[in-house]
């Protein structure tokens, strides 16, 4: 097993993982009952999906994209930047996504709240038997 | 219990022998050492200040390339998620409409005296560290999401340690919130239009969320003040966005951090079923 099969073989298994954990939370979503639990998996989905878009533009033995010489740059300089940092562009949408992510779950947090005002319960079942 | 744990084990293993197999039938092919053609046009132009070539006219002017793509290169993109932000709190305060001020109450409440100095002190430190992510956005990674997010643990703190009336006792309403956060989106629509006017103005073509000067646009916002760097548009939206994010979630964690009963009064909701 020389170190380059080893090397593949970590980077699919992470990525395996990752598709394993997006699909284990979307059956939480989908197939729990209790409110709290779907928004806890929802979470996790949010979660697996940006560490996915982050994976997806790594590359290895590399640096973050941001320059660190800004006053004397020169042409060189920049050439060896854009061949040695990473993809800036998934960590652009995970950035907003995290943050619209957190927004967004703290809203449908809210949502749980009222219904368990509303229906003293946070049971999917019970709540689509109850009326008004 | 027991066969959660053979769920678990078995999934871990499925996976492992799965990755193994296509490892070693190399079904997926070598990995890339190599980012995109795209990503390598935004490392190369995000800070280049060459003024000889015509890439001066796609630069971003800022040296951290997450920043520039944010905030310039898909600034209509922040602008929608911004968008998406903005309607989350929205449909949050209708849930509690009606709730405009917090009832303060002087004592009995929070945490022990231990946790409270503590907390004062941590207070700002934190309100420091929020406000250098912002201001430092274009240089360093970090930008106004990131520092919106490190103020909002304030209003939790607040909540949790002082008590959700501390937030009435330090003047700090959610009409008042509301409206520091209305301040911030007024201030990246400033932003994004002032290109629109002064090109109204002078009579020259420009863009939309215009940061540095185009092939056919002359206009350019400053890149430099008082000899540092500022990247032009990226800083005040970062500010904007800065003030915007934080105080959105202080509106929602002043609302989670309401009594029941009071929510229950002005919603007029009766105790379940």
């Amino acid at each position: 097993m020389d170190t380059n099969f080893l090397e593949r073989f970590l980077v699919i298994f992470a990525l395996y993982n990752l598709l394993a954990t997006i699909g284990v939370s979307i059956y939480g979503i989908v197939a729990r009952p209790h409110i709290t639990k779907k928004i806890i998996a929802l979470t996790i989905l949010g979660d697996a999906l940006n560490v996915l878009a982050i994976f997806l533009g790594f590359k290895p033995s590399s640096i973050p994209p941001v320059l660190l010489k800004t006053d004397t740059i020169s042409e060189g300089d920049i050439i060896k930047f854009a061949t040695s940092a990473v993809d800036p562009l998934p960590q652009a949408l995970v950035l907003t996504a995290i943050v619209i992510g957190l927004a967004v779950n703290l809203f449908l947090i809210f949502l749980a709240l009222q219904i368990f005002r509303l229906y003293g319960t946070l049971d999917s079942r019970k709540i689509r038997e109850l009326r008004g | 219990m027991r066969r959660s744990y053979i769920v678990l084990i078995s999934l871990i293993s499925v996976i492992f022998v799965l990755a193994y197999l296509t490892t070693y039938m190399g079904i997926l092919g070598p990995i890339s050492s190599d980012t995109r053609y795209l990503a390598k046009l935004f490392l190369a132009l995000t800070y280049n200040p060459d003024t000889s070539t015509s890439l001066r006219y796609l630069t971003a002017m800022s040296p951290e390339a997450v920043t520039a793509i944010v905030w310039d290169y898909r600034g209509i993109d922040t602008f929608y998620e911004t968008t998406v932000f903005f309607m989350a709190i929205v449909s949050a305060l209708t849930i509690y409409r009606g709730i405009t001020n917090i009832e303060s109450k002087t004592q009995g409440s929070g945490l022990s005296i231990i946790v409270r100095v503590v907390t004062k002190l941590l207070i700002p430190m934190n309100i420091a560290i929020a406000v250098s992510i912002a201001v430092h956005g274009h240089l360093t990674p970090g930008g106004g999401f990131q520092a919106g997010a490190a103020l909002a643990v304030i209003s939790v703190l607040l909540a949790v340690v002082f008590s959700g009336y501390s937030f009435g006792k330090l003047g700090m309403g959610i009409s008042k919130a509301v409206a520091l956060r209305s301040m911030g989106l007024l201030g990246i629509a400033t932003v994004t239009l002032l290109p629109l006017i002064y090109g109204i103005v002078a009579g020259v073509q420009t863009y939309l969320m215009q940061n540095y000067m185009k092939v056919d646009s002359p206009f350019t916002f400053p890149i430099y003040a008082w000899g540092q760097l500022i990247s032009g548009t990226l800083i005040w939206l970062n500010l904007a966005e800065f003030l915007a994010v934080s105080f959105g979630f202080f509106v929602i964690f002043m609302l989670l951090s309401l009594r029941e009963e009071t929510v229950k009064k002005y919603l007029g909701v009766g105790d379940g079923h």
